[in-house]
């Protein structure tokens, strides 16, 4: 997400009042750009046209490699590698492979994932986003509008219309 | 999402999100009070016996334990079991209530998640010091040595190498991606420069946009999915280093889903016992009611009755199964040398927590708290009796002998008791004990009262 | 709304004809040469097991259910109550099944050869004895899921929460009743069909298998009443934790599975091995088909959401589960008593379409006379409305 320097914020203290709140700045025409709150809303995604994320299936994939990658090599080990009779075992000990194959697999599965998850998120150690407000982490659900040259005010209408407790433009 | 008015709440008194901010980030912002200080005073001093021990295996070497050619596995490898076992609480109440959807999780999941960590780091040292010379550790990883030969992928060993590993790390990813939205909210609240930067950087720099919050709602879940099967897996791995075997007591098929059992058993009563007395000296009271304790003593009890039908099928099937060296083994169990072993194990975990059905029990914090110590000991009364009793009678009789531990075995388990409650206090100091976030989450349907 | 199952006369003639079939496949059995009478009894037996463990599971869903605190269910809650009234009925065709047939299904009972380690096991595995147990079984079985379905019709008509309270009291007993009858019950009837042979997870792994198939029925019997009409407040949402439980007990399943035999294979102790030495030298079509209707299809098929939000997706898995522990239990019984014998023919089909028939009649007479919503359950309301995300 490119950060925005101009904008309009929309103040609530309840989701419920955020949710209607946007729906209601988007019936009015209002660029309703992102919202930022305390908590995971329900049914915000829906709100604000949010696809389903990817990161199932890049699960999905990272364990696969993890698997594969898992018991080729333990079958490489041991057929190819060094061959070593164990208690009489065949070489190629299927059972015996299983539970490596498994870890690694939620191993890969995982770290890819987070991974994933931070790289498109841009998050991760040190990682600076732009802090629209502080208090969207305590107890403020904030609604982050664009606007056209001097139409401000025309925005800080449609969202007072819309319910907000307050409405800040940042410049 | 419609909450019945036939639940009792979650959260007490009258809230806002704002106060729930406050209340959970107060006990980090003052000074420690004094509770505190004489908690890790005990604690470091636990820790740095350990050291002493540690030093005292290191260089005179595994002699100076008590084990001898009979008993190979004594005090460290139950210790291990044990340690391993607490970690599971964690996980298992993130992953697998969030999976089904139990809200009264989200008050205790991130200290309970923070045990596992710590838990699994104090179970993770006895294998290590098992080897005798710390510096040869690296011996376990998958390395082909100069002879080429690699690691068995046949031991459950080497898997439970892989499966502590990736628990860990499992459980790490877990538990920091669900503290960064609330690390996000301790650095947008930090009154000094230096706290800012630090939690600034440790927060991944997370806003709380929309877009985030829907990926980061996604990745928990799905994490919670591979979580699920983990724990399992983790626990069955490490009885599999006693089953794979052919020694009677430790060859039985019943053991994955016992152990698993008798881990989240063990681990949720060290997390209950934590949490009594954490939620008084950090006036959580709110969050963590006695309908939370009284959730908790409900899976106490259903995973403590599922040990104590495994005993009872162990027993039942060693008599069923004819074999001779089956039926002395359990028979010496409850009758030979350690059968006070056994009883204290049975005692505590089978008898005790029934006492759970009574609901005036279950919602007392007293007997709580006593049952809870009772449970921790039994579960480690159990892997002693499971390690040390099915060795100590060799298939020949001329090799029969006892153990005993030494000081320095003692030492070495103090001392992770040191650590684990030394990295408790440390962790409730500087991370917020409650998933500030979670908690907000449901207060509109199962607070009390919302302002 | 439609709260109430009309049991109409062309769905009662489907089942009719399909116990007819059944019939006609007992007759076969009784007189064909070609069915052995290991052969026959061996199927009772495993349709007998079988329809006993999805109604017990009916009850035990339930029950854990109403222990767990759980809401979600509420709304489709009398299909698995209905399930528990096959019951009773089930215990009485096993007790023909045993009064009969007990010597050709278990080689405990024969005494005149004296076989030293069955000596051993004789306080246990003995006639009497084993009749005691089956009277215990079923009485508790029968009277607590009576009782459990009772004090939820009870319900309907009086919202007093005293109703709540007694259910979820039997819940508890019947639970904890049923957490060891359910594995001496397993040991009883098909564990000492290999007498000789011993292993202390089979209980629990039994217990598995028959969580999933009981997942599987309501599935099935749902979307059957939902295309008849009925239950139009089951939604997705419910289908979607439905096809959870179906893929996270499949799971379960092949987990213990698993445990039962890497510990076997990898410790390699004869007495213990005999057992998969046998299903996978003499049987291996059946052993590995067994895991791929089990575990692989229902994993690689209900990972996705979107699959387990389709109800044509989850019903086909539902019906290959469902008939995957079919199977599971026909591995489990065929070898130590049919033994080389073994076959699926006309007999084992017919059969099983008529235990099928005869389980749905029983059912759906069942749901016909009580209203298909708990209405005055106080949870009832949370289970209409509520999100699965993921």
């Amino acid at each position: 997400m490119k950060e925005i320097t101009k904008y309009i914020s929309a103040y609530y203290l309840d989701e419920e009042d955020l949710l209607s709140g946007i729906k209601k700045m988007q019936e009015n025409n209002v660029k309703v750009l992102d919202a930022f709150t305390p908590f995971p809303v329900h049914g915000l995604d829906k709100v604000l046209g949010i696809r389903r994320s990817w990161l199932p299936r890049v699960g999905f994939i990272g364990g696969t490699i993890g698997a594969l990658t898992g018991f080729f090599f333990q079958m490489w080990v041991f057929t190819e590698g060094y061959q070593m009779n164990i208690g009489g075992k065949p070489l190629l000990a299927i059972p015996s492979f299983i539970p490596v194959t498994f870890e690694s697999a939620v191993l890969f599965a995982a770290f890819s994932m987070v991974f994933a998850f931070l790289f498109r998120s841009r998050l991760g150690l040190g990682a600076e986003n732009k802090i629209y407000d502080v208090k969207s982490t305590d107890n403020h659900f904030v609604v982050v509008a664009g606007y056209e040259e001097n139409k401000s005010d025309d925005v800080k209408e449609k969202m007072e219309a819309a319910g907000a407790t307050i409405i800040e433009v940042k410049e | 999402m419609y909450v019945s008015p036939q639940r009792e709440p979650l959260i007490k008194g009258e809230k806002d999100y704002a106060t729930i901010t406050n209340d959970v980030t107060a006990p980090m912002a003052g000074k420690p009070g004094k509770y505190w200080f004489m908690g890790i005073t005990i604690s470091t001093t636990a820790f740095l016996l350990g050291g002493v021990a540690t030093f005292f295996t290191v260089w005179f070497g595994i002699g100076t334990w008590g084990l001898n050619k009979t008993i190979g596995w004594g005090w460290g490898i139950t210790n291990f079991v044990w340690w391993v076992g607490i970690g599971h609480a964690g996980t298992f109440i993130s992953a697998i209530l969030l999976l089904f959807r139990q809200k009264w999780r989200t008050s205790i999941n991130r200290s309970a998640e923070a045990m596992t960590l710590m838990a699994v780091a104090c179970a993770g040292f006895f294998p290590l010091i098992h080897m005798g010379r710390l510096l040869v550790g690296f011996f376990i990883f998958p390395y082909p040595n100069t002879r080429d030969v690699w690691v068995n992928f046949n031991s459950p060993l080497l898997w439970d190498v892989f499966a502590i590993t990736t628990y860990f790390f499992v459980s790490l990813l877990f538990w920091y991606v669900g503290l960064i939205p609330d690390l996000g909210t301790i650095r947008d609240r930090a009154k000094k420069v230096w706290q800012k930067k630090i939690y600034g950087f440790l927060s991944f720099g997370w806003v709380g946009s929309a877009r985030h919050w829907s990926r980061h709602e996604s990745l928990s879940l799905i994490l919670a999915g591979l979580a699920a099967p983990l724990v399992l897996s983790v626990h069955s791995i490490v009885s599999m280093d006693f089953a794979t075997s052919v020694i009677p007591g430790w060859h039985t098929t019943i053991f994955p889903p016992y152990f698993v059992s008798g881990a989240v058993f063990s681990g949720f009563a060290m997390v209950l016992t934590l949490l009594i007395i954490a939620r008084k000296t950090m006036n959580l009271e709110e969050y963590i009611t006695i309908g939370h304790i009284e959730s908790m003593n409900k899976i106490i009890i259903a995973t403590g009755s599922i040990v104590g039908i495994a005993y009872l099928t162990e027993l039942f099937v060693a008599w069923y199964s004819g074999v001779e060296y089956e039926q002395y083994a359990f028979l010496n169990r409850a009758t030979g040398p350690y059968w006070w072993a056994y009883t204290i194990m049975m005692t505590c975990n089978v008898i005790t927590p029934q006492l759970f059905w009574f609901r005036k029990i279950r919602r007392s914090l007293v007997a709580t708290f006593i049952i809870s110590i009772f449970v921790n000991i039994g579960m480690w009364f159990e892997r002693f009796v499971i390690v040390v009793t099915s060795l100590h009678r060799d298939f020949l009789p001329s090799s029969w002998t006892m153990y005993k531990p030494t000081l320095v075995e003692v030492g070495l388990y103090v001392g992770t008791i040191g650590l684990f409650f030394t990295l408790f206090l440390l962790f409730v100091r500087v991370f917020p004990v409650i998933a500030i976030s979670e908690v907000k989450s449901v207060l509109k349907t199962s607070g009390e009262k919302k302002k | 709304m439609e709260n109430k199952f009309v049991f109409d006369s062309k769905i009662k003639m489907i089942l009719y004809g399909m116990i007819a079939v059944g019939l006609i496949a007992l007759l076969v059995g009784l007189f064909s040469e070609g069915v052995v009478e290991s052969r026959f009894w061996a199927n009772l037996l495993l349709n007998n097991f079988y329809f006993l463990a999805l109604a017990l599971g009916g009850t035990f869903f339930v029950a854990v259910h109403e222990m767990g605190e759980s809401g979600w269910q509420t709304s489709i809650q009398r299909v698995p109550e209905a399930m528990g009234r096959f019951i009773p009925f089930a215990g009485v065709l096993m007790l023909i099944t045993f009064l009969f047939g007990i010597h050709h299904l278990y080689h405990w009972t024969d005494t005149a050869h004296h076989d030293e380690i069955l000596a051993g096991k004789a306080p246990y595995l003995n006639t009497t004895f084993f009749y005691i147990r089956f009277a215990i079984y079923f009485a508790g079985w029968s009277i607590l899921s009576y009782y459990l379905r009772k004090a939820s019709i009870d319900m309907d008509s009086d919202a007093d929460i005293k109703y709540y309270k007694k259910q979820r009291i039997l819940s508890s007993v019947f639970v904890v009743f049923f957490a060891i009858t359910s594995s001496t019950s397993a040991w009883d009837w098909l564990m000492s069909i290999d007498a000789h042979w011993f292993s202390t997870l089979y209980g629990w792994y039994i217990f598995s298998g028959l969580l999933v198939s009981t997942i599987a029925m309501i599935i099935l019997i749902l979307i059957f009443l939902r295309n008849q009409g009925y239950m139009s407040h089951v939604n997705k949402e419910h289908l979607h934790d439905l096809g959870k439980y179906l893929f996270a007990f499949s799971i379960l399943w092949m987990y213990l599975w698993f445990s039962q035999y890497l510990l076997i294979w990898y410790s390699n102790i004869p007495e213990e091995t005999v057992y998969f030495v046998e299903r996978v030298n003499n049987h291996s079509t059946i052993f590995y088909v067994n895991l791929v209707m089990n575990f692989v299809l229902p994993f690689l098929v209900l990972m996705t959401r979107n699959s387990k939000r389709m109800i044509g997706v989850t019903g086909v898995v539902a019906l290959i589960v469902f008939a995957g522990h079919w199977v599971d239990y026909f591995l489990a019984i065929m070898p130590g008593v049919v033994g080389e014998n073994t076959k699926v023919g006309f007999f084992e089909i017919g059969l099983t379409i008529g235990y099928i028939g005869l389980f749905l009649f029983i059912v759906f007479l069942g749901l016909s006379k009580a209203s298909l919503i708990p209405k005055n359950h106080p949870f009832y309301k949370e289970s209409l409305d509520y999100h699965t995300n993921y």
